[in-house]
Order: C-alpha cells, then sequence, then structure tokens
C-alpha cells in the first residue's frame, strides 16, 4: 500500500473548521490506515483505488466532506484559451501514442507543497502509471517554455540539459547513466527513435516517460505551471491528469486549457459522468433502510453530487473518480458517507448445515492416532530446498518443482515428500532428550496436469533403541485403527533407508509407500546420535473417502 | 501430621541429630549407606529445606617425589653439608656423588655462606642446625596436612621448588540440619512415600499447537453453518488473479510478490466461456489487451479465495454457505512477523438477502467465540471486493489495534462474467495471527521451527 506523509497543522488548515483529535479519529473511516505519527507529522497509508489521497489537498476534499464542512462533488473549473497547444506527430504512434496537458496559473508553491506534489507524481507514476509504462507526468514552469509545444520523436543522439544536472546529455548518455534512464529505458524498448516534447523555440521540455529538461524546473519562485501527461492509452492518460488537475485547483491554482491535436489526439476534456443507483440496492447491500434524501446527503459527503431521479438517484462522478466502475461502487459511497462506525452488526440466521469436509476429518483422526501412539505432530513448509529435499537424503532431484526468483534461499522447491523435512527437525533438536518420536500429514507435489497434488502421512522415530519392528507396529497399529486398512511389507531398497532393513508398504497388493532404518550414512550427515526408523505412504482419494 | 521420609532421609537426620556437623563421607560411615545414596537423600532434604550443605574449599599440603625422597636422604643441601663433614671435598667429586641435586643445593649452600669454595676444593664454613623447609618436610611426613597450619613463608619458598610439596585444592561439604529439621519427629510408618516430592517432567505427545487453531477455527465456522471446501495449492493465474478481476499488469501478480512455478504453465483453465466472459470483463473495465498465456501460468496460491470462486463458478448457487482453509504462499523475506507459506481461512455466504451487516456480524460472531470481543470495522480496498472492510482487534498485550481479515462483498465484475447472481459475501484472513495472539507468540516462525522443547510444552493462554 503506498504512503503519504503530511502535517496535521497544514491538514487543518486546509481543511477548515477541523480539530486535530477529529482528523484523526476520521481518517480510518476514509480508508486511511494511519501508519505511525510523531507529533505533528503522521504517515498514512491509502489504497491504490484512490489517488487523489496521495496528497493532502486530496485527502483534505475528502476529510471536508465526512466532517460536513463541504460536501459534493469537486467541479473542475478550467478556463477555455488558445494560447497553450500541443501538436502530436505521427511518429510517436508506435512508441508513445497519446500526449494530454493542462496550464495551472497563480499558485503559491512553498517547499511544502512542492514536496506534496513530488510524493504525489511517485505515486501515480507507480500505482496507476504502472511504473510509468501506462502513464507518466511531467510538471514544468510554465514561464521557461514558448508555446505551441511538438510531441514527435529524436534520434538518441538529441542533446539536452535534463533535470538534475549541469550539462547536455545525449539521449544515450541519460538512458546509460541515469538512475532514472536505467530504471525506466525499458519502457521504450530498443526503437532507434525516441518520444520527445519540444516548444516553438525548439528548446526540449520533456524526454518522456523518462525526464524533464532541467529548464522547466519548478522552484518555490514558480508560479504558473504546465503539466503534461504521455501515455500508451489515451484514456488512462487523462484520467491521470485529471487527478493532478484536481490537486492543483484545490491547491489554489487556476486552471486553462491546453488543446492537443494529431495522430489521434485530442484535447482533454476531465469531465464527470453520470451513473444512477437504486435506493433498493443501497438498502439491499447494505442491510440498511435509508431514505433516498438520506442517501443522497451519505453521497455528498464521499464528494459526490446526487440528486432524485425517479425511484432512483444520479450521481455525477468527477473525472478523478476513475475507481468507481458501477452501482457497487457507489453503494461503498454511501457506507463511507453514512460512516462505517454507524454500520451495526447483524447476525441473520443460518439456513444452511455446516459440514466439515471428510479430507480434513480423517487426517484429524489420523493425528489422534498417532498422538495416541505417543508422537508429537510437526509442521513444515511445502515450500523447501533442494538441500533438504534430496542432498541430504541422497534422492533423485531430476523432477523437482521450483519457484522463480524465490526471496528465501530455504523456500525454491515444492516438496515431493515429507520424511526429509521430519529427518531436519531431528537435527535441530539433538539436544532435547529422547526418544524423539514426529509426524506430520500434508500435502506433497509432483508433475502432471500440470501438477498432481497429494496427501502424504510420514512418521519417524528416533532413540537408543529403535529399529524396523517398532516403527512397522507403528505403522500397523495406525493404519487399521485409522483408516482400517492391512498393511504388507515387501523387501525393496531406497536410497533413503539401509539396505536390508527397507520395505515397501502395501495395501491390497498395491505400493503406497515405504518403511524401514533410515541409513547410517544420512544420519550421520544428521549428525543424529542414534538410530532412526520412519515411514512415509501417500493417502490417496480412495483411502481419505473410505471412511 | 507427620512428615513422611524416605529410608535414606530419616537415616541421614538421625545420624545428622547426633553429630550434627558432618561430611558426606562421614555420613556414608555412620548410616551404612552408598555414596550415591548420601548424595540423592541430601539432595531431598536440600529441597525440602531440612539440610544445609555448606561447601566450602581447602588446601592441603602433602609432599612430592623429592619431599617424600628427603626424608630419608635429607634435602639436598643436607647431604652436601654432611658430605664436607670430614673435610673440603673436590668439586668435581661431590658432582658425581650428588648428582642432578648438586646444583641447586650448592647455589643454597653458598648463598648462606654454609659453606666456602677456593679454587677447585669446597669446605664446610657455617652448619645450620635445622634449616626451615626440613622443618616443614617433618611436620607434613606422609600425611595431607590443611595449609593453613604450615608457616605461610618458609612454605611458599619451598612450593617453588620442583616435586617437593604439592597443593591440593580440595572441595569439602558440610551437612547440617535446618532448625526446623532439629525438632523433626521421625515416623517409624513404613511403606509410606513421600507424596509431595517433586517428580520428573514426562513430555505428551500431541497436535501441533497450531493445528489446534486450525481446528478451533474450523469448528467455529462448522457451528455458524458453514461447509468446508477445498483446493489446489497450485492455481493458474487465471483463477488466482484473473478471475477476481486483478488486471495483468497489477503489481501483485509480478514476480517480487507471487510464487509462480518455474516454467509451468496449465493447458485447461477454465470452461471458453467462462475465458472469454472475464477477459471481456478486464479489456472493459482496466483498458488492456488480456492474454490468455498469463491467465495459464502456474502460481502457488496467494490466496484461497481462488478455491472459492472457482467453487462459486461450478456451482452458481443461490444460497450458500461455504469455507475453505489452507495454505498460501508470498514471496516474501521470512521474519518475524512474515512467512513465505502460511494458512488462511476464507468463507463466502451467498444469498440475495445477504447483507454488509450480515457479513460484520458473521465476523463480530467468530472473534466472540475465539474469545476477542474489542473490534471494529474500518473501510479499506481489494480489487475484488465493493464495499470492502477490515476488522481491528484490539490486542490487549501489545495495547494496540492490529488488522486482522479483510471481507468485502465480491465485485459484479468478478461474479457476472462466472454465472454467480446473487451477492456474495467474502472475507478472510491469516490464522497464524490468531494462534499468535493464543499462544502468546510474537515470532510467528515459531510454528514452523519444529523445536520439540517447545511443541512439548506449548500451552494456550487465551
Amino acid at each position: 500500500m503506498p504512503v503519504v506523509e503530511l502535517s496535521y497543522s497544514r491538514l487543518q488548515k486546509l481543511i477548515g473548521k477541523s480539530s486535530k483529535k477529529q482528523i484523526s479519529d476520521s481518517l480510518p473511516f476514509l480508508g486511511l490506515d494511519i501508519e505511525s505519527e510523531d507529533k505533528d507529522l503522521v504517515r498514512i497509508e491509502y489504497s491504490p483505488n484512490r489517488p487523489d489521497y496521495s496528497t493532502d489537498f486530496g485527502i483534505a476534499l475528502g476529510m471536508q466532506g465526512l466532517l460536513g464542512i463541504k460536501t459534493g462533488a469537486i467541479k473542475l473549473k478550467i478556463k477555455k484559451s488558445k494560447q497553450y497547444s500541443i501538436n502530436v506527430k505521427s511518429d510517436v504512434a508506435k512508441i508513445r501514442p497519446f500526449v494530454t496537458g493542462i496550464v495551472a496559473k497563480n499558485g503559491k508553491i512553498d517547499d511544502k507543497t512542492i514536496k506534496q506534489l513530488m510524493a504525489m507524481q511517485e505515486d501515480l507514476h507507480f500505482g496507476i502509471g504502472r511504473k510509468r509504462k501506462k502513464s507518466s507526468i511531467g510538471i514544468h514552469d510554465l514561464d521557461k517554455i514558448s508555446f505551441p509545444l511538438t510531441y514527435s520523436t529524436t534520434s538518441r543522439n538529441d542533446k539536452f540539459i535534463p533535470l538534475n544536472s549541469e550539462k547536455e546529455l545525449t539521449i544515450t548518455q541519460i538512458l546509460e547513466s541515469t538512475d532514472v534512464g536505467k530504471d525506466y529505458g525499458q519502457i521504450l524498448g530498443n526503437s532507434s527513435k525516441m518520444p520527445i516534447i519540444t516548444d516553438s523555440k525548439n528548446q526540449t521540455v520533456s524526454f518522456p516517460p523518462i525526464i524533464n529538461a532541467a529548464v522547466t524546473t519548478v522552484t518555490t519562485k514558480t508560479k504558473n505551471l504546465f503539466v503534461e501527461v504521455t501515455g500508451i492509452n489515451k484514456a488512462d492518460a487523462e484520467d491521470m491528469l485529471s487527478v493532478v488537475a484536481t490537486i492543483l485547483q484545490s491547491a489554489g491554482f487556476s486552471l486553462e486549457e491546453v488543446k492537443i491535436s494529431g495522430s489521434k489526439n485530442s484535447t482533454p476534456k476531465l469531465e464527470s459522468k453520470k451513473m444512477t443507483v437504486s435506493t433498493t440496492l443501497v438498502n439491499q447491500i447494505l442491510g440498511l433502510n435509508l431514505n433516498s434524501s438520506k442517501i443522497i446527503s451519505c453521497l455528498k459527503k464521499s464528494r459526490l453530487d446526487a440528486s432524485l431521479k425517479g425511484k432512483d438517484i444520479l450521481c455525477i462522478i468527477p473525472a478523478y473518480r476513475f475507481d468507481i466502475f458501477g452501482p457497487m461502487d457507489l453503494v461503498e459511497e454511501v457506507a463511507l458517507g453514512y460512516g462505517i462506525q454507524n454500520l451495526e452488526p447483524a447476525l441473520s440466521p443460518s439456513q444452511t448445515i455446516g459440514q466439515t469436509n471428510h479430507v480434513s476429518q480423517n487426517l484429524k483422526f489420523l493425528s489422534q492416532v498417532m498422538v495416541g501412539l505417543g508422537y508429537l505432530e510437526a509442521l513444515n513448509s511445502s515450500l523447501t530446498s533442494k538441500r533438504v529435499l534430496y542432498e541430504m537424503t541422497n534422492r533423485n532431484s531430476s523432477k523437482i518443482i521450483s519457484v522463480r526468483d524465490s526471496k528465501s534461499q530455504e523456500h525454491t522447491i515444492l516438496r515431493d515428500s515429507i520424511l526429509p523435512g521430519l529427518l531436519e527437525n531431528l537435527s535441530k533438536n539433538i539436544h532435547e532428550s529422547y526418544p524423539q518420536k514426529i509426524f506430520e500429514t500434508g500435502s506433497v507435489f509432483s508433475e502432471g496436469n500440470p501438477i498432481d497434488e497429494k496427501i502424504s502421512f510420514s512418521g519417524i522415530s528416533a532413540h537408543q533403541d529403535a529399529n524396523f519392528t517398532e516403527i512397522k507396529s507403528v505403522l500397523q497399529s495406525g493404519l487399521k485403527t485409522g483408516f482400517d486398512l492391512e498393511i504388507q511389507t515387501k523387501t525393496t531398497s531406497h536410497p533413503t533407508f539401509e539396505d536390508g532393513r527397507c520395505a515397501s508398504v502395501l495395501v491390497n497388493n498395491k505400493t503406497i509407500g515405504i518403511i524401514g532404518e533410515i541409513n547410517s550414512q544420512i544420519i550421520e550427515n544428521y549428525k543424529i546420535r542414534v538410530p532412526v526408523v520412519g515411514f512415509e505412504i501417500s493417502l490417496s482419494d480412495s483411502i481419505l473417502k473410505s471412511v | 501430621m507427620s512428615q513422611v521420609f524416605h529410608d535414606i532421609e530419616k537415616k541421614i537426620i538421625s545420624s545428622l541429630k547426633e553429630n550434627s556437623k558432618q561430611s558426606p563421607e562421614s555420613l556414608e560411615k555412620s548410616t551404612n549407606l552408598s555414596p550415591d545414596q548420601i548424595r540423592r537423600g541430601i539432595e531431598w532434604l536440600k529441597l525440602k529445606d531440612l539440610a544445609i550443605v555448606n561447601e566450602s574449599k581447602t588446601s592441603l599440603i602433602s609432599l612430592g617425589k623429592n619431599g617424600l625422597e628427603s626424608i630419608e636422604k635429607g634435602l639436598p643441601e643436607r647431604q652436601l653439608l654432611n658430605s664436607l663433614k670430614n673435610g673440603p671435598k673436590k668439586l668435581s667429586d661431590l658432582q658425581k656423588q650428588l648428582g642432578p641435586v648438586f646444583g641447586p643445593a650448592m647455589g643454597l649452600a653458598r648463598k648462606n655462606n654454609w659453606v666456602k669454595a677456593d679454587s677447585d676444593s669446597i669446605s664446610l664454613n657455617n652448619e645450620p642446625a635445622e634449616i626451615p623447609a626440613e622443618k616443614i618436610i617433618k611436620q607434613i611426613g606422609k600425611e595431607k596436612i590443611p595449609k593453613e597450619k604450615i608457616d605461610a613463608s618458609e612454605l611458599s619458598v619451598l612450593l617453588k621448588r620442583p616435586d617437593f610439596v604439592i597443593e591440593d585444592i580440595v572441595k569439602t561439604k558440610e551437612i547440617t540440619l535446618s532448625d526446623s529439621a532439629k525438632t523433626l519427629e521421625l515416623s517409624d510408618s513404613s511403606g509410606a512415600i513421600d507424596v509431595e516430592a517433586k517428580v520428573p517432567q514426562v513430555f505428551v505427545a500431541r497436535t501441533h499447537p497450531l493445528k489446534d487453531t486450525i481446528d478451533e477455527i474450523r469448528e467455529i465456522f462448522v457451528t455458524l453453518g458453514f461447509s468446508e471446501i477445498n483446493g489446489n495449492m497450485t492455481q493458474s493465474s487465471f483463477w488466482n488473479f484473473d478471475a477476481l478481476f486483478t488486471p495483468q499488469d497489477h503489481p501483485a501478480r509480478e514476480l517480487q510478490d507471487t510464487f509462480y512455478l518455474d516454467g509451468i504453465s496449465a493447458k485447461k483453465i477454465a470452461t471458453p466461456e467462462q475465458i472469454r466472459k472475464v477477459s471481456d470483463s478486464h479489456k472493459k473495465n482496466w483498458r488492456y489487451q488480456w492474454d490468455i498465456n498469463e491467465a495459464r501460468k502456474m502460481v502457488l496460491r496467494t490466496h484461497t479465495t481462488c478455491v472459492t470462486i472457482k467453487h462459486l463458478a461450478e456451482t452458481k448457487p443461490d444460497e450458500a454457505r461455504v469455507f475453505s482453509l489452507g495454505r498460501v504462499f508470498r514471496n516474501e523475506k521470512v521474519s518475524y512477523k512474515h512467512l513465505v507459506e502460511f494458512n488462511q481461512i476464507e468463507g463466502v455466504v451467498v444469498g440475495k438477502n445477504a447483507t454488509l451487516r450480515d457479513l460484520m456480524g458473521i465476523q463480530r460472531e467468530f472473534y466472540k467465540r475465539i474469545g476477542i470481543t474489542k473490534i471494529k470495522f474500518w473501510p479499506t480496498f481489494f480489487p475484488y471486493t465493493e464495499p470492502s472492510l477490515q476488522t481491528m482487534v484490539y490486542n490487549e498485550r501489545l495495547g494496540k489495534w492490529v488488522e486482522l481479515f479483510g471481507m468485502g462483498i465480491f465485485r459484479p465484475e468478478v461474479t457476472k462474467p462466472l454465472g454467480i447472481t446473487k451477492p456474495v459475501l467474502a472475507w478472510g484472513g491469516g490464522i497464524e495471527r490468531i494462534a499468535m495472539l493464543k499462544y502468546g507468540l510474537d515470532d510467528v516462525r515459531e510454528f514452523y521451527n519444529n523445536n520439540l522443547n517447545w511443541l512439548r510444552s506449548a500451552s494456550k493462554c487465551q
């Protein structure tokens, strides 16, 4: 979840009539989790579907609604203008086809505002921009740019001074030597043509989605901003622009239109959308009995506009609320406006009779039987390592199923057997008193269609007098009591077991597992100083369902 | 009521009543018990605060090889002086006569002016009566004598000479009766044993503590009318993500969060209709090119919701209460609060009258039954539910609110493509977190360490 850092005092100023306590108590009910607090500073986790909460300006808008200080939708006031335009050339179509933008004038930009805007930009890039791949933003000092602009492509040898640099770099140098170039260069692939926004004096403004030119850097002296958003999809780019426009307007800027034309591009409208929701749906889903005017007031507290239209409620949804897909989202907006703390849990009687799954029921019984035989239940991960599964026990590792890019060396492959994990457990307990007897039931994995998952059951016993007879007795009694099964054993050999002390386990002439005394070399590998005996059998569906 | 004692204890107490300070060795003699019986008896009495054991260290001095030799032959310097009694002797003759001790003997004799040396001959100058070292050797003789009985400064000189005296540090025990024991009346009732005595620990075999919590949770949901379903841990991305309206470029689907099985794709993932409708919902709402190959990639399930949604897509019930419970996986760094593999419970209620308040009610009832009564609900976000809430529960031990289960109503974008027409209330969360509360653990890894000491002794604290 993304995190935004803000100050209570600044938030209070933005919200108006509110106390610090009121704000901190209400934050969770906007869906914002307080991660940590330090006096005036507070770090807040917000949901990725609400990019408007990436700044204190956006959070203030939501909080005004929830506290009833200002309700209803935020309307963007965008002044029509012919002064600003971007002409798009068709050569960008194959690499990053869309650009959109807006001008924001006469704002006050202090350090804190710059910090909030930078953080917003980062979060938008990471979240809805999908690490700048889908869409990305450039924020510029308007007064350093001569309109009209051109969005086109250029060669990798083209040069300009990028942000945070003092000298000219070629595009190739930017991609190879700057952090942002290295992080995001792969978005542009290996095309020889690179997207570029230039102004009427042919000065580079931006190299999207990588970096702005240094000349348009925003400082505390900046009064007027130009924002461009580029992307691979027009609607996504405009969604992102709508968030930035809403935030800038609430930060005190006056918005002005930027005309966009050429190669399937057009001037963004950033219009609200209309959607209806029925009072029946709201009450049915929430389990409430609200009348339409209450529902309307709840929606307004969620900063939407709403009015009665016949039996339904018509909502006006500002462009930046593109997380709203349909009526169910509006039901949630009603719930938030109503206040989740005001929803009383209800317990409606069950019309159904509950039932445990027979597999878990049978496994639970088997556990009880094993406990009765003096065995302690162990639990190991099904995701384990080659060392535990194969190397320590001499088993053949030709058919391993591994996961990609595990962050933990100890969890890289799916187990096909439980016994090696139990031996590993004993090796970690050589200082505890003997006898040590443990068992485990759980899933094991093998290739096939595409993966076979079976329940396996394994037990081991370690002490000075552990021997084949003991472990066969245990398995024999366990399966007889647990599943009414009679077992036979037949001489076999297995790399984990001692030759001549190892047998296949059969039920109705079908092999279901292996039993025996563990190979002394393996016991030594594990530094265990007493004999160990064990078994592992597969509990097929036919066994588990037979009871 | 008089206390019952073991015969060994009785014998030791009686002996100490006669002779109040004794060593274990002297108790062996006076009671005719074996050293082991004495040791055990003293230990028992000590535990009952009836005997006091004073341990002290004593230094004992005895003669070494050279010291013992000196008893017969005299000290080397005395041998030297004796051989000069009959007049001066040549240095070489003395060397031959005295052998290796000549050097040190001559050194001492010259230092004390007992002899005079002129060119080649040595003569007696002034014969001492008794040298202090001789006195000590005589005093010790063949005995072991406590160090403090010997003149310390002379002894230290002798200790420096090789193998004349040996110092042994010996631990001695002195047993006395405590005040309460002195007045004890020893009963003669035979056959009685000490039923108040401490006994050795035996270990119970038991089911795994985490399994117990899992079973407890299973029982609770069964009694609330839910039936258990189960499914595979390996799932196609289609059921783990796509069917749950998680777009293919969503961060949660990246390698760094989800375990993908290396090189394994599912051939058959769902019915053609399910695939078509789910992909249409993605294309329309998320505006991107949905790729079936992405949906085929096999993952270790990141939640059990994939099992539930598959079940609902197959059965399309009008009414249902089901839950699934099992292992889920996240590609995380293992730490005291994160595991790569943990257990999750996930349940759903399907019904035309199912409401968000019902969902909250089920949570409250569940928490009540596992002993958690201080709960509240906060709004949150999940890609596949709307509205979405999370339960916060108050952890008394940590003194703060912690997040437990997440919940919500499946989005129409999830249910509609799969032909599910009635509202579906869904919730889920990790079980280890609840088990940690129950067993008072701060480190979630403890559940999978299989530390026998813990498994043998873990007891529930809630």
